[in-house]
Order: structure tokens, then sequence, then C-alpha cells
């Protein structure tokens, strides 16, 4: 079951619309309803507390000033944010590496001294971190690899290709079932825990 | 396309992993409202969204109050960047990616020099304020504290004026120094007419008046003038006020309202 409840995809292109309008009430709810499941993400990818936050506020600023290219034919308002989150994360994860390999003593002064964040409850967000862990292991490991390295990575299906040594369409297959068994494994887990 | 091709396509796009021409063909499905497609794509969408949903965490409300602030800070510019933005698109919905981008960046171009005008139109005008004000204050400052010097000048005397048969309660005070020159305060004169004003007079014995300033009152019937050294002549030792025509004249021809001795 989502750990997070989020708003029919209807509502939320409602917001959207309204957010290409200029209405800051609505883009204070659309915040509302998907920050969390924004720096989730962000937090998969970059780790750092004080990194995430900082692109969670770029995507969002994104957000604000792009509402109006939403297009509800190209799919949900989420997973267009989910889209967003994900490309930040990496380009700030990729732009964090080339410094690391710049520089030969690779200390982000900013992130080493960033505190940790007084998070929620810590061990609850262990907890889901565990949760999202077991559930992409529960896929098998030729399917996993494809879906991690297009979604925490970034990678198109023909780099993942190259990287993994495997033809294209084998690649694309494996993208396929591996959603598919998720989609059926977040389905029975949904049925468990109402 | 079949369907396998189809579902292939759409975890490909959930996972926002298509190379550029799958993801061209799969949008331009999309586009054309390919059923099959779009149930497809919110099927795999939904999954990829529960699983992101597990590791959902509560951001700092930080960062809510930052985009807000910023958000605050942008919005009278807004609305026109909305605008320029969004009306190409909605005259001409359906365009080659080449257009829409060449449009977009002609847009976003107008809209960065709309928006660069109309701050540094606001601004250019903010700050003709600004120097304006300055300009006022530093007049004003400069007043009080010659006026705070003439005060503080032992050589500095207090002349009374008493008001005559045209206004018997009027009453004046004119602080004088020989070289500063002074300050008239006058109170209980009644508003000059139109086209006419009071006339300050400068007198040393026998010589004809000197005029020495023009001033009127407000509702309250309180007028003060600042009244230069008298040049050259001898010493005034008579001030008085009479009503002229309200340009000032160089001697006096109407009614006395007001006069004091040093």
């Amino acid at each position: 079951m989502s750990s997070v409840s989020v708003p029919p995809s209807d509502v939320s292109a409602g917001l959207l619309a309204r957010i290409a309008q200029g209405d800051r009430e609505a883009f204070g709810r659309f915040y509302d309803a998907f920050a969390g499941l924004a720096l989730g993400l962000i937090r998969r990818i970059l780790r750092d507390p004080a990194a995430a936050e900082e692109v969670l506020q770029e995507v969002f600023w994104q957000i604000w000033r792009e509402a109006a290219r939403y297009d509800p034919r190209r799919g949900s308002p989420e997973a267009w944010l989910i889209v967003r989150a994900k490309t930040r994360a990496i380009d700030r994860l990729r732009a964090m590496r080339r410094r690391e390999k710049t520089f030969v003593a690779p200390v982000d002064e900013a992130v080493a001294s960033a505190p940790d964040l007084p998070a929620e409850n810590p061990g609850v967000t262990a907890e889901r971190r565990e949760l999202a862990h077991a559930v992409l292991h529960g896929l098998p490991e030729s399917q996993r690899r494809v879906v991690e390295l297009a979604f925490f990575e970034g990678l198109t299906q023909s780099e993942i290709a190259r990287r993994l040594g495997e033809p294209l369409g084998t690649v694309k297959t494996r993208a396929r079932l591996g959603l598919e068994r998720l989609r059926s494994m977040m389905k029975r887990e949904g049925d468990i825990q109402p | 396309m079949n369907r396998d091709e189809i579902l292939e396509l759409a975890a490909g796009y959930a996972l926002g992993a298509l190379d550029t021409e799958d993801r061209a063909r799969f949008e331009a499905l999309l586009d054309a409202g390919d059923a099959e497609a779009r149930a497809a794509l919110r099927d795999f969408e939904a999954t990829v969204r529960d699983v992101v949903a597990e590791t959902a965490e509560v951001p700092a409300p930080a960062v809510k109050a930052a985009l807000m602030a910023r958000i605050d800070g942008e919005s009278r510019s807004r609305a026109e960047v909305t605008q320029i933005l969004s009306a190409p698109r909605a005259a001409a919905p359906r365009r080659s990616l080449w257009t829409i981008a060449l449009v977009g960046a002609i847009a976003a171009g107008i809209a960065a020099i709309a928006v660069g005008l109309v701050v540094s139109t606001v601004y250019d005008r903010r700050i003709d304020q600004l120097g304006q004000q300055q300009v006022e204050l530093q007049q004003e400052l400069a007043r009080q504290q010659e006026l705070v010097a003439i005060l503080q000048d032992p050589a500095t005397r207090t002349v009374a004026l008493a008001g005559l048969p045209a206004a018997p309660s009027a009453r004046g005070r004119m602080l004088w120094h020989a070289k500063a020159g002074g300050l008239l305060v006058a109170q209980g004169l009644p508003p000059a007419p139109p086209g006419k004003a009071y006339e300050v007079w400068a007198i040393s014995g026998k010589e004809a008046p000197v005029p020495a300033g023009v001033f009127t009152v407000d509702a309250r019937g309180v007028g003060s003038i600042r009244v230069a050294p008298v040049a050259g002549g001898a010493e005034p030792d008579t001030f008085a006020v009479t009503l002229e025509p309200a340009g000032g004249v160089p001697a006096p021809t109407g009614s006395m309202y007001l006069v004091g001795k040093l």
C-alpha cells in the first residue's frame, strides 16, 4: 500500500491547470500532496539530505514555472512530477560525481557540514527504504537491474543494453516484465494491508 | 504496432528510459488518443508511483516556505510570462516539435525581455522617486540646520510683530540675524484672496521699505518665510507685512497687516 495518499489524477491535473494560471494556493496543495513522494525518490538517488531538499525545491520551482506544459494525454500529473524529480536528482548526482573526479579532495564542504535531517522518525524512514528495497528485490535479478538502471541511474534503454552487454530487445522486454511483476506485487501488498 | 510492442514502449516510457526515437513514436500514439497505449501507460505509471511512494519522506517545512517566498517575489511578472508562453500554444495546438521548440524559445525570449523591461522600468521609477526624496530631505535638513545655527547665535534677535486693524488678532515673530537673515512666522492672518499674497518688508529708518519675500498662509492662518539678509543697505529696524499682488511688488501698495520693531 502507498505510504502517501495521492489525489486522483483529474484533481491533480486541475491543480496543475490552476498553477499554470499562477494560482499560489493550488501550488501549495500540489506541493502538500506530492512533495513527500518526490523527496523519497530524490533521496533514493542522492542520499545526501541537504542536497535532496535543494533538488526538491528546484523541482517544485520548475513545476511552478512550467505547469502550463503539462499535457494530460502524455500521462498523469504525478508521473510528470516523478520524471522531473528523477531527472533533476540524476543531474545533481552526475554533477557531484564530476566534481569528485575533478578535485583531489572530494569533500563537498556543504555536504560534509550539513547536519542529518532531524527526520520524522529515522527508524520509520529506514524501514520504508527497506520496504522499497524489498519490493525491487522481489524481481528476478535481470529485471531488477534494468529497472534500477533506468529509474535510479537515468540510463536509456540502449545505454542499459550497452552497460549490460545485452540486446536492446531483451532490455525492453525485461523493463516491461519487471513493471508487470512489480504491479502484481504492489497489488498483493495492497490486498494484505488495505 | 502490435500489443507487445505498445506494452514495451509504455513500460520504457513510465520508467523514463525510452531512447529519443521510441519516445517520439510512443508520444505520437498518445497524442493520437490510442486507447491501448494510454491504458498501458496509466497502469505502469501507477506502478512506478506506488513503488516510489513506499519511500516517501516528509520534507522540512523550510522547503515549502522558501518556495512560497520565491513565488511571492516573482508573482507580479508571472502573469505576463504565462500569457506570452501560452498564447501561441492555444492558437495552434498541433505543430511539429521543431516549431513548438522554436516558438517556445522565441516566446521565452520575448517573455524574458518583457519581464526585464517591466522590472527595470519599475526599478527605474523607484530609483527616481528615491532620488527625488533624497534631494528633498537634504534640502529640508539644510533648512533645519540653518535655522538651528541662527537660533544658537547670540547675535540673533527676536522681533514681535503685532496685528494691525486689517487683522487685529494676527501675530508674528521674526528671528533676525544681520548676516544670516531671518525667519518670519505669522499666525492669525486671513487667507490671501486669489491673486494676492503677503509681502515682507525690511525698513531702515526713513529709507524706503526693501521687499524681503512673499508668502501665503494655510487654512489656519499660519505661514512662514525665510528672509534673506539685506544686501549692502543699513541694518533694518522695522519689519512689516502687507497684502500685495501674488508675485510681489517693489514698493508696498496694499494694507499693512503686521508690523514690529527691533
